[in-house]
């Protein structure tokens, strides 16, 4: 198995570096590869040169205070950085995403599955195949550590790809073990049920003696957060339960060789014992490739959400607008895609969050905790939500093929892509904004009532407007740049890329600022012309001007794209790997 | 002519799909589009289609143009992909329904009814394509096309995955459609299937028709007279894929 694997890893790097310097021979990927390598020189290679801290002699009085606070940050990182492990090891369970490294390629599995070798060969065939990707993170990662000498960055890299191995390996054994927690097997049930009491008792004994402190002291500041949750994990218990995962961590804080080796044993040592721990889930690993093999056999080999047929309460009429069922078709795909279990854990980590932000808000008021929270919900919904929420034309290019046999015109299909995410969008901007204004007393205190709720309504009226501008936007690139923008849940790889991605991010900024400009400049004629009549409540129709330019802007933009949409084809685009 | 494809050309980038491609389907003509891979079947098919864009030539549907009134074009147009593209998050009865708000039908539910249980889909309304099986999801595709009155019905392989009775059924389900007037394009490999069902052939070989007529008058063709009145001897003599016998092997 070691040959061949050693075999596919190397002809699998052969054609695909030969695959992507053939492909920069199209402008765009060669724009992208530009882009991908400049950045890399600035983020990465310009941080290869060795660095050393300034002296305390020389260095300015803010610079000491820094340094300061990083010898302090040293001192109990490890202890932090076990605990960070230990909650990421908890959530772990609850997420429901499976390993990565159970991921096998349709070739993989019509080649390796029925060859006469052992399915724990597969599982080492897949961790091989990892190394590389693996690697290359922690080299990334280790290369962007701010000050360091070329030792120490060899150290970090090491202790990183340590790291990020063992995670790699346990996230796999929670993605076996999690569907063994109800199965009939007495062994592999036992095995998964020690594993899930190991990491959650562990965490409850660190959470209540933090929970204890923080209620006996509450803090004003990260710092004061920072300074209990260190001292807490530090000592007595809550250290020894962190012990197996401070280990994992500590070659990373090594500050010399010697302390490096020492340490390298322990972290090795809990390796090896997660790789044990996999293997000995071995049952389960056989009923998971079973399952895989069967689900691949049925479907394309890109990545693919997971549906659930259930009513949503909306039938599709009959007749109506042509944006309609597309609008339609969104919500469906949400509603189905979000699974029942999924609310479960996000309503455990909302709970969780609460109790978090009440703790953290005794000093100053749980009104002013949760309103600062609600309103930064609100503006990381309108800037990010568009980003993310990507269930219009950036996912349905996939469909193009059925999109483009339907008679609608090609300004309708854009517009009722956009739709729905849109207002999802929308709704979650303003849930949270509302939130932000109720509480907006606490939160803004300073401000007067006619500023608060002005100022609040007319973020409310605008969040549509600034949603559906980065809509268009999104949508334009995709049907302008079909190549640049991944399909459905896949990602292209490659630094050219990672270029484009850069470079797109860049350029939607851009053209926010264009498609707002207009908007902005005829709500602030409103609010220059009419402010000292009306004061703070100019605002709104400030706002609702704004939001009427950007709404014909897009309107006239889904118009402008029609040519577009009937060029496009995507069987003309590489989309590479 | 239901269909009307004049001096079609087709190129991706320095590659030439299709090129020069003219000819005619009447309404109630099944017209079997073959040739060996890579000829410019589905290319051709993807273009009357509507989803590529014409290079140069000119296609029209009952009249349309599809490329100056695609909407109007696209309307008479079912086409059924050999590859089952359906949306993972719609269950079968919503298919139909989507196509039934995109094509307007009128009488929705019985004819959605008939078409399930006309293609073995009854019991399979609310499951989604994760939940089907491949000659299944094709038979949510060939549903979509058929659930709606098109003038212009276009198959990509159409028998790829299903079983025997798929097959027939199929069969019947083409027929019937060409009797009730539709022009009906199929493209196939399975030379039997178009023997017995289609009423006109035409055979593409590297982008260009190298042949187009009924087997009967491709069997009177001179250079083919060797071939015999067999669609595959005519096929593979035309080209240029006939096995070659040595003198012995004639006499035997």
């Amino acid at each position: 198995m070691v040959g061949a694997t050693a075999y596919i890893m190397w002809c699998s790097a052969k054609n695909r570096v030969r695959r992507r310097l053939r492909r920069l021979r199209e402008p765009r990927y060669l724009i992208g590869a530009i882009f991908g390598v400049a950045y890399l020189f600035f983020a990465v290679y310009g941080r290869m040169a060795p660095r050393r801290p300034s002296s305390s002699r020389s260095a300015s009085p803010g610079a000491r205070r820094a340094q300061s606070v990083v010898a302090t940050m040293t001192a109990s990182a490890p202890a932090l950085g076990g605990l960070a492990l230990l909650v990421a090891a908890a959530v772990s369970w609850l997420m429901p995403f499976g390993s990565g490294l159970l991921e096998f390629t349709q070739a993989e599995t019509a080649f390796l599955f029925p060859a006469p070798i052992p399915r724990r060969s597969l599982l080492f065939y897949r961790l091989m195949r990892s190394q590389w990707a693996v690697f290359f993170g922690a080299l990334v990662m280790s290369l962007a550590y701010p000050i360091a000498t070329i030792s120490a960055r060899t150290r970090g890299l090491l202790s990183v790809w340590l790291l990020l191995m063992t995670a790699h390996v346990f996230f796999t054994g929670v993605t076996l073990s999690r569907p063994q927690l109800r199965r009939r097997s007495e062994h592999s049930q036992l095995l998964a049920r020690v594993a899930v009491a190991v990491v959650f008792g562990a965490l409850a004994v660190v959470l209540t003696a933090v929970a204890r402190h923080l209620w006996d002291q509450p803090i004003l500041n990260l710092t004061d957060a920072y300074k209990v949750i260190s001292g807490v994990v530090a000592t007595g218990v809550p250290h020894l339960v962190l012990v197996p995962f401070i280990a994992v961590v500590r070659p990373l804080f090594a500050d010399g060789w010697l302390s490096f080796a020492k340490a390298l044993g322990p972290a090795i040592a809990v390796y090896l014992i997660t790789i044990a721990w996999v293997l000995r889930a071995d049952e389960a690993f056989g009923t998971i490739t079973e399952k895989l093999t069967d689900a691949r056999g049925s479907q394309p080999s890109q990545r693919r959400a997971r549906y659930q047929a259930r009513s949503v309460g909306w039938d599709l009429a009959l007749t109506g607008r042509a944006e309609t069922p597309f609008m339609w078709k969104g919500a469906l795909q949400t509603f189905r895609v979000v699974d029942r279990r999924v609310l479960i854990r996000v309503g455990i980590m909302i709970v969780w969050l609460t109790v978090v932000v009440s703790l953290f808000g005794r000093a100053r008021g749980l009104a002013q905790a949760l309103g600062l929270l609600a309103t930064g919900a609100a503006i990381f919904a309108t800037i990010i939500g568009p980003q993310v929420m990507r269930v219009d034309m950036r996912q349905d290019l996939q469909h193009l093929e059925v999109l483009k046999t339907w008679p609608v015109r090609a300004a309708a299909v854009v517009r009722g892509e956009m739709l729905w995410p849109a207002m999802v969008v929308t709704m979650v901007a303003w849930v949270c904004g509302a939130v932000g204004i109720v509480l907006s007393a606490a939160t803004f205190s300073g401000a007067s009532l006619s500023l608060r709720i002005a100022g609040g309504l007319a973020a409310l009226i605008l969040a549509p407007a600034f949603v559906v501008a980065q809509f268009t936007i999104h949508n334009t690139a995709a049907l302008m740049f079909p190549a640049w923008v991944p399909l459905g849940m896949s990602r292209p790889r490659g630094v050219d890329a990672m270029g484009q991605r850069l470079f797109m991010l860049g350029a939607t900024w851009l053209m926010l600022i264009f498609v707002v400009a207009p908007g902005a400049i005829a709500g602030g004629i409103v609010w220059f012309a009419f402010r000292r009549l009306i004061g703070a409540w100019i605002l709104i129709p400030a706002a609702m001007v704004c939001t009427t330019v950007i709404a014909l802007e897009v309107l006239m933009a889904t118009e402008a794209l029609g040519p577009a949409y009937e060029r496009l084809d995507l069987s003309s685009v590489d989309r590479g790997e | 002519m239901a269909i009307s494809v004049q001096q079609l050309r087709r190129t991706y980038g320095a590659f030439t799909a299709v090129d020069d491609l003219s000819f005619e389907v009447g309404r109630g003509e099944i017209v079997g589009l073959i040739g060996p891979n890579g000829a410019g079947k589905t290319t051709t098919l993807r273009t009357l289609a509507g989803i590529l864009k014409p290079t140069a030539g000119r296609v029209s549907v009952d009249g349309h143009d599809l490329v100056t009134a695609p909407i109007e074009a696209k309307r008479r147009l079912a086409f059924m992909p050999d590859e089952p593209h359906l949306f993972e998050y719609l269950t079968v009865e919503e298919h139909l329904r989507l196509v039934a708000r995109l094509y307007t039908v009128p009488d929705f539910d019985k004819r959605a009814r008939e078409l399930i249980g006309e293609l073995e889909l009854t019991g399979k309304e609310g499951a989604l394509p994760g939940e089907l099986s491949r000659g299944m999801r094709q038979k949510v595709v060939i549903a979509c096309g058929l659930v709606r009155d098109a003038s212009v019905l276009l198959f990509d392989e159409p028998l790829t995955g299903l079983d025997p009775i798929g097959i027939r059924r199929m069969r019947d389900t083409i027929t019937r459609r060409a009797r009730q007037g539709a022009a009906i394009l199929v493209s196939s490999h399975l030379l039997h299937l178009v023997e017995e069902v289609c009423t006109r052939v035409i055979i593409m070989a590297k982008g260009h028709k190298v042949a187009d007529g009924t087997v009967k008058d491709l069997a009177t063709r001179a250079d083919l007279a060797a071939a015999g009145s067999n669609l595959e001897e005519i096929f593979l003599q035309i080209t240029g894929h006939a096995p070659q016998f040595t003198a012995d092997e004639q006499d035997s």
